[in-house]
């Protein structure tokens, strides 16, 4: 159960079309994420799935039944919302009993979901305190919870991880991620950070401007990107797109290098590129160096495992992997 | 000078204002209740100044308990607020809902729904009791003489006319009348204070997450069950304040009473007060300190019952 198709799907609000026809299938089982920069309309999407918004044309199906006109309650759909939504005046057990309750479920139905529920959140403790007790990371798993307890045909999650700190991102998104292993239910994740993106999806859909501009595995998008923006968007640091007379030498309009992929060497190299170090920033494990006047790219960032003794101002050259160049033709396509 | 007493000796000049504000005419109020003291009276000219020598005791309690019209007059303070209270909370819950969607004319609506509030009390009062519920020149009379027109003429209406014949003619309610008047009372204290509630109860619905919303509407949530577990409880602290403040204004209700029926068969606490201080200024002295008393139990039952069933 869970395999969600898109078909032509089209949203204008008044005159400004946000997503023209639209056509994707998410299959079941699968952990989708949309990526995109913000107003890319990936959120606007995820509300057309669920139903929150009305598609001005085109058809969303659900395991193959049209469900464009069916009522958001109706789709089976389980949304998690980035402000979490909790109901701020019901305690723990009582925002995730409210979709049963809605439902007309058991009582002892109803707690024995709310305690395996809790049981696999953490959050048997808490039951019995109001949202503005817990702490965002709290808050966060009783929004997935009370989305559990419905078992959905699919999950839809908006930027659910947005609103917390580091540390506690990169908890959740293995907790999310286990969760998903665990329940195998169809999962759309709705994120601007491609790390997260990279990290999580099973596949990936990468929008902008209400265009998908590419769909595949993590691994795909980061080795063949279909375009410019694609390679830009994954990968961090970000990709180096150099236009000009070296673009010229691999007959493209332009080429692209990761930051990982490119040597660096303070001793002169034959048929490197030379630039001054504007910044290094060490990490230990890796250090990022961005360098300044490399023809066509300014600045160009370096990713150099490990520590490398460089600092601003120190000439360096520059190799790039040849294997590793991708090349786009002038209307920002891979070739 | 340590670094607390400068602010507190800053401070001292609004606190100590505000003290005598508020323990001046308390302590006057309270020192009256316990003497004799009227403000005419041929047969004991000592009675008509204040002063320890007249002290009374619990004297001019007894006399206020002992009045005919006391009892009567705290519950019908009590029925008078605890109406308009209720009235005002509906209607303001529903009218708020309702012009909280956008809808053309908005700003003009808004506007026309507060405007009562800036209506005098006792203007309020004149035009209600003598354009609206005056028998026979107010709304009140002229609609039941329409009415039974109506059913005079269709007396001779063939194949109808003898059903209608058979009809009473209507007689138009007088609000008057001793036991209307604290009606008519409500009346126009509730069309012009559901303003107040309208005002305060939309403000706060625009302040009500969108978000939580659409998660209750994918939890399967009826507008019904929108309305009851999440705008009612969320307008839970609206109401409480809404209901408060009203308390405290309709306990005190006086140009309104006066004017329905000059107290006939609707007084409520203040009301007996000003008959008193006709002349037994001891006697008012003590319903009014009756009258603080009562206002602290509305006060904390109100608290009590508002944030319990809302807040749950």
């Amino acid at each position: 159960m869970g395999q969600i198709v898109l078909e032509n799907v089209v949203k204008k609000f008044g005159d400004t079309e946000v997503i023209p026809p639209l056509n994707l299938t998410i299959e079941e089982g699968e952990f989708a994420v949309f990526v995109g920069p913000s107003g890319c309309g990936k959120s606007t999407l995820l509300r057309l799935i669920a139903g929150l918004e009305d598609t001005t044309a085109g058809k969303v199906l659900i395991d193959g039944e049209d469900v464009t006109e069916v009522p958001p309650s109706k789709r089976g759909l389980a949304m998690v919302f980035q402000s979490y939504a909790l109901y701020p005046h019901m305690t723990v057990r009582k925002n995730i009993a409210f979709p049963m309750r809605m439902a007309g479920m058991s009582q002892a139905e109803q707690d024995e979901k709310i305690e395996a529920a809790a049981k696999s959140l953490n959050l048997t403790d808490y039951l019995d305190r109001k949202p503005g007790q817990l702490s965002g990371g709290q808050r966060q798993r009783v929004a997935i919870g009370r989305a559990i307890v419905r078992e959905p045909s699919a999950f839809l999650f908006d930027e659910p991880l947005s609103n917390l700190d580091a540390a506690l991102r990169v908890g959740m998104r293995l907790e999310i991620s286990e969760m998903h292993k665990r329940l195998k239910t169809t999962m759309i994740y709705v994120t601007h950070d491609q790390v997260e993106a990279m990290t999580m999806a099973d596949r990936i859909v990468v929008l902008q401007g209400g265009v998908i501009e590419q769909v595949g595995t993590p691994l795909e998008l980061y080795h063949t990107p279909r375009n410019k923006f694609v390679a830009g968007f994954i990968g961090s640091p970000k990709m180096n797109l150099l236009e000009g007379a070296e673009a010229k030498k691999h007959k493209a309009h332009t080429i692209g290098i990761r930051p990982e992929h490119i040597k660096v060497s303070t001793k002169s190299v034959k048929g490197a590129w030379k630039g001054t170090v504007g910044v290094a920033e060490h990490l230990g494990s890796d250090t990022f160096i961005h360098i300044h006047g490399v023809e066509g790219c300014d600045p160009m960032t370096v990713r150099a495992a490990g520590d490398v003794a460089v600092k601003h101002g120190d000439t360096v050259y520059l190799s790039p992997d040849k294997s590793q160049i991708h090349k786009f033709d002038d209307a920002g396509l891979r070739i | 000078m340590s670094s607390r007493k400068l602010p507190r000796l800053l401070q001292a000049p609004a606190v100590i204002l505000l003290l005598f504000w508020m323990i001046v005419p308390l302590a006057m109020t309270l020192f009256f209740s316990f003497i004799r003291y009227v403000l005419n009276s041929l047969n004991r000219p000592e009675w008509t100044s204040p002063s320890f020598s007249n002290w009374r005791g619990f004297g001019n309690y007894e006399f206020v308990l002992n009045s005919k019209d006391f009892w009567f007059a705290v519950q019908n303070s009590l029925f008078i607020v605890g109406s308009i209270l209720f009235l005002t909370v509906i209607f303001g819950v529903l009218i708020a809902v309702l012009i909280n969607k956008t809808f053309p004319g908005q700003g003009i609506v808004r506007v026309l729904l507060i405007s009562p509030f800036f209506i005098m009390p006792a203007v309020n009062a004149v035009l209600w009791i003598n354009m609206i519920l005056d028998p026979v020149l107010g709304l009140n009379g002229l609609a039941i003489e329409g009415i039974n027109g109506v059913i005079a003429s269709l007396h001779d209406a063939p194949a109808v006319g003898w059903f209608f014949s058979l009809w009473p003619k209507f007689e138009p309610i007088s609000f008057r009348a001793t036991q209307t008047a604290a009606y008519a009372v409500i009346m126009m204290v509730t069309w012009q204070w559901t303003p107040f509630a309208v005002l305060i109860f939309m403000t706060s619905l625009q302040s009500e997450d969108e978000q939580q919303k659409e998660a209750a509407i994918l939890d399967g949530a009826g507008k019904w069950s929108q309305f009851r577990f999440l705008t009612l409880p969320h307008l839970a602290r609206p109401i409480a304040i809404v209901v408060m403040i009203q308390a405290i204004f309709h306990l005190s209700l006086y140009a309104e009473i006066e004017i329905v029926s000059r107290g006939n068969g609707n007084k409520n606490l203040p009301y007996l007060i000003g008959e008193f201080a006709n002349n037994n200024i001891g006697a008012a002295s003590a319903t009014g300190i009756f009258a603080v008393i009562l206002a602290n139990i509305v006060a904390i039952f109100l608290l009590r019952a508002v944030g319990k069933t809302l807040m749950e």
